[in-house]
């Protein structure tokens, strides 16, 4: 689902994403584990399209990273410890109009749908800025998973969470049947609640050389 | 073009949710008329002549702090990435910017024009006046929309955006005024401003939609 | 230059790349020897420009001494538009291979071409004083160059303001670069039609606009190879300087984060 192959990122002379190939199967669920600055979130913005590599090349669901990066943006879903929502707007229209950007054909129950599964369906129509971190994070959910992507590209998703947030993570991203994730964080001993498998970067090198993960768990089925 | 209307709405919708800021733009034009009034005794010499300059300078200012803002606010909630991650592409992000705050400004300058009808005692409310208007505002927004880019964590960017941009605008300026003055019926040289102006517009227009992906990435 | 670090963004550009470099040869062959070449060669025109200027050509009847300041004068104006145009160039480059190394170059350009702008200003103040009566007339050569200033001293203050390995910075003062260039001549034509509108300055006579005897065109054309060999002196001096900045930026990185490893390690 995730193919990276000697994808290279430089910031300047100094090398913030080195050579860095792997797979990820469908369904899979990837931790990204590293120190700060190992370069984990120039990775993920290098698979999201907001950077482009210095060399190498990725496909994301099948679209190449290069020249076909509408339609991979169209399928990933990107979530970061940062809720990335209009503050003036409601948590309705927020979703509204992310739903309208990314041409959601069933916009109004695909919100009404999100909005009661994050927990958010009753306070729908406060301005999104009066409302606790915990909520904007669970709506931030809503927002990741609205056009249905097959692939979630998150960075830091547990950070802050508050326990309600946690169980809404949980359910609808880390534990999800079919959704390949990968996830930057920092967090190594909850790893293994939901991980299928671990890529490690240091200074922008991936330690295990080539990786490929395959779904153990969450798309077989099975406990590994 | 989707996507161009949604953000459009979404930008307007937000645009009206902060008011407070296109009303202290708003504010600022009508200060500033009020200000040159006193500066340059309009009120009791010969207005004519220099009403295009009082004019076009009050829209320049009040357009550049008016649409200096509208990509930061996008930058600093880090919703100008999720409209980057978004299939969407970057030309209709800046489209809809660019439409957004074009509406906006011409609502503010209507309102300046209605104004200066009133205080100077001169007819200004012509199409021919508002055609030029539109075309000058459409030339100089598109390049501020651009340049409004510049990073939410530069310092002193409030500043900086107005000293990149006006330089820039030089011919904008100088088209605009003699062309007002033309629909004033004031002696303007028989140069082609109209056309000098339209040409301005057409290549900032043209330009800042195709130099914008690049200032969008990261 | 860009032969070093090869972008893999399409095949195309890649060879592409690859033709302009076959074409370029002799001019990297040029830039190469660049220390060995600029500075004696730079050092032999403008001793030989000086002694043009100042013993051999002839003493102007009309306006005396003060005429020789024209031997400097505008081959600073023309050696500040060819900075500019080098600014264009290292900004499209910038643009298309997202090499930081052109971001040097422009920025060492740009700050090249401020200085040759404000020496071209200044000598025209000097000259205008004793002939104009005036330091400074709203001549639409004058003001254009003024606004010319402005544009690039903006890009400078821009770019200054944020970090040397900042990208999104580089390409932002890029593409304001370019928008800047191409609109350097609509900025003429604007300024001087806007000049025909008003009472012209006391001008007696404008530079350049009479032919010159043999001998002061012999001196002038010694002194634009001297300053545009004394420009693309100071640029590759000032873009070599950026460069190690640009390192020596990485370096102090790179050493912080090592240390912040092993201090977390510890």
């Amino acid at each position: 689902m995730i193919e990276a192959r000697g994808l290279t990122k430089r910031f300047g002379s100094a090398l913030a994403v080195d050579h860095v190939s792997f797979e990820v199967a469908e369904g899979a669920k990837v931790a990204l584990l590293g120190a700060n600055g190992a370069g984990k979130t120039t990775l993920l913005a290098l698979l999201s399209t907001l950077l482009s590599p210095n060399e190498g090349e990725a496909t994301v669901a099948g679209h190449d990273l290069a020249s076909d990066g509408s339609a991979l943006r169209a399928s990933i879903g990107v979530l970061t410890h940062q809720p990335m929502l209009y503050e003036e707007l409601t948590p309705e229209e927020n979703l509204r109009f992310f739903a309208r950007l990314y041409s959601v054909a069933d916009a109004g129950a695909r919100v009404e749908e999100l909005l009661r599964a994050v927990g958010l369906w009753l306070r729908r129509d406060e301005p999104t800025a009066v409302l606790s971190r915990g909520y904007h994070q669970r709506l931030a959910i809503a927002r990741a998973l609205l056009h249905r992507p097959p692939v979630l590209l998150l960075d830091e998703p547990e950070t802050g969470l508050d326990r309600e947030a946690l169980e809404v993570l949980n359910r609808l991203v880390l534990h999800a049947p079919g959704l390949t994730v990968l996830a930057a964080t920092h967090l190594r001993e909850r790893v293994s609640s939901w991980a299928d498998g671990v890529l490690e970067l240091e200074r922008g090198r991936l330690l295990a050389g080539r990786a490929v993960v395959q779904a153990s768990r969450a798309a077989a089925g099975a406990a590994r | 073009m989707n996507a161009t209307t949604a953000v459009l709405l979404k930008d307007l919708r937000l645009l009206w949710r902060q008011r407070s800021g296109w009303l202290s733009a708003a504010t600022f034009a009508a200060i500033s008329v009020l200000t040159y009034s006193f500066a340059l005794d309009l009120a009791t010499g010969e207005v004519k002549p220099l009403l295009p300059g009082v004019l076009w300078v009050t829209f320049l200012f009040a357009g550049i702090i008016a649409s200096g803002r509208s990509f930061a606010a996008e930058a600093e909630q880090g919703t100008f990435d999720a409209l980057l991650v978004a299939p969407a592409p970057r030309t209709a992000i800046y489209g809809a910017k660019l439409i957004s705050n074009l509406l906006a400004l011409l609502l503010i300058e209507v309102a300046v024009l209605v104004m200066a009808t009133i205080l100077f005692n001169t007819a200004l409310l012509s199409v021919e006046l508002i055609a030029i208007m539109v075309l000058g505002t459409l030339g100089y927004v598109s390049l501020t929309t651009l340049l409004s880019t510049l990073g939410s964590r530069v310092r002193s960017r409030e500043v900086l955006i107005p000293v990149l941009a006006l330089p820039l605008l030089t011919p904008l300026l100088i088209a605009a005024v003699h062309a007002t003055g033309g629909a004033l019926d004031l002696p303007t040289g028989g140069e082609p401003w109209l056309l000098l102006l339209a040409v301005f517009t057409a290549w900032t227009a043209l330009g800042s939609v195709l130099l914008f992906p690049f200032v969008a990435e990261q | 230059m860009s032969a070093q670090t090869p972008t893999a963004d399409t095949a195309s550009r890649g060879t592409a790349a690859r033709w302009a470099l076959a074409a370029l040869r002799p001019m990297l062959a040029l830039y190469d020897a660049r220390w060995t070449l600029l500075p004696p060669l730079t050092g032999a025109f403008m001793l030989a420009m000086l002694v043009g200027a100042v013993i051999v050509a002839p003493r102007e009847a009309i306006e005396g001494e003060v005429q020789r300041i024209f031997y400097i004068h505008v081959p600073s104006a023309i050696a500040a538009y060819l900075c500019f145009f080098v600014v264009f160039v290292a900004s499209i480059a910038l643009l298309w291979t997202r090499n930081l190394r052109f971001d040097a170059v422009a920025r060492a350009a740009a700050s090249v071409g401020v200085l040759f702008t404000a020496l071209t200003l200044a000598t025209g103040a000097i000259w205008g004083k004793p002939i104009w009566g005036v330091w400074w007339a709203w001549d639409a050569r004058l003001t254009s160059t003024l606004v010319l200033l402005l544009i690039y001293a903006g890009y400078l203050l821009a770019r200054s303001l944020s970090e040397r390995t900042d990208v999104q910075a580089a390409r932002y003062a890029a593409v304001f670069a370019i928008i800047g260039f191409v609109d350097i001549p609509i900025v003429n034509l604007s300024v001087r039609w806007w000049r025909t509108l008003h009472p012209d300055p006391i001008v007696t006579r404008l530079p350049g606009s009479q032919t010159l005897p043999d001998s002061m065109l012999a001196v002038l054309l010694l002194g634009m190879v001297a300053i545009t060999l004394l420009a693309l002196w100071l640029v590759a001096l000032r873009s070599e300087v950026e460069q190690i900045g640009v390192r020596s930026d990485d370096l102090r990185t790179e050493i912080d984060r090592r240390e912040a490893q092993r201090s977390g390690a510890a």
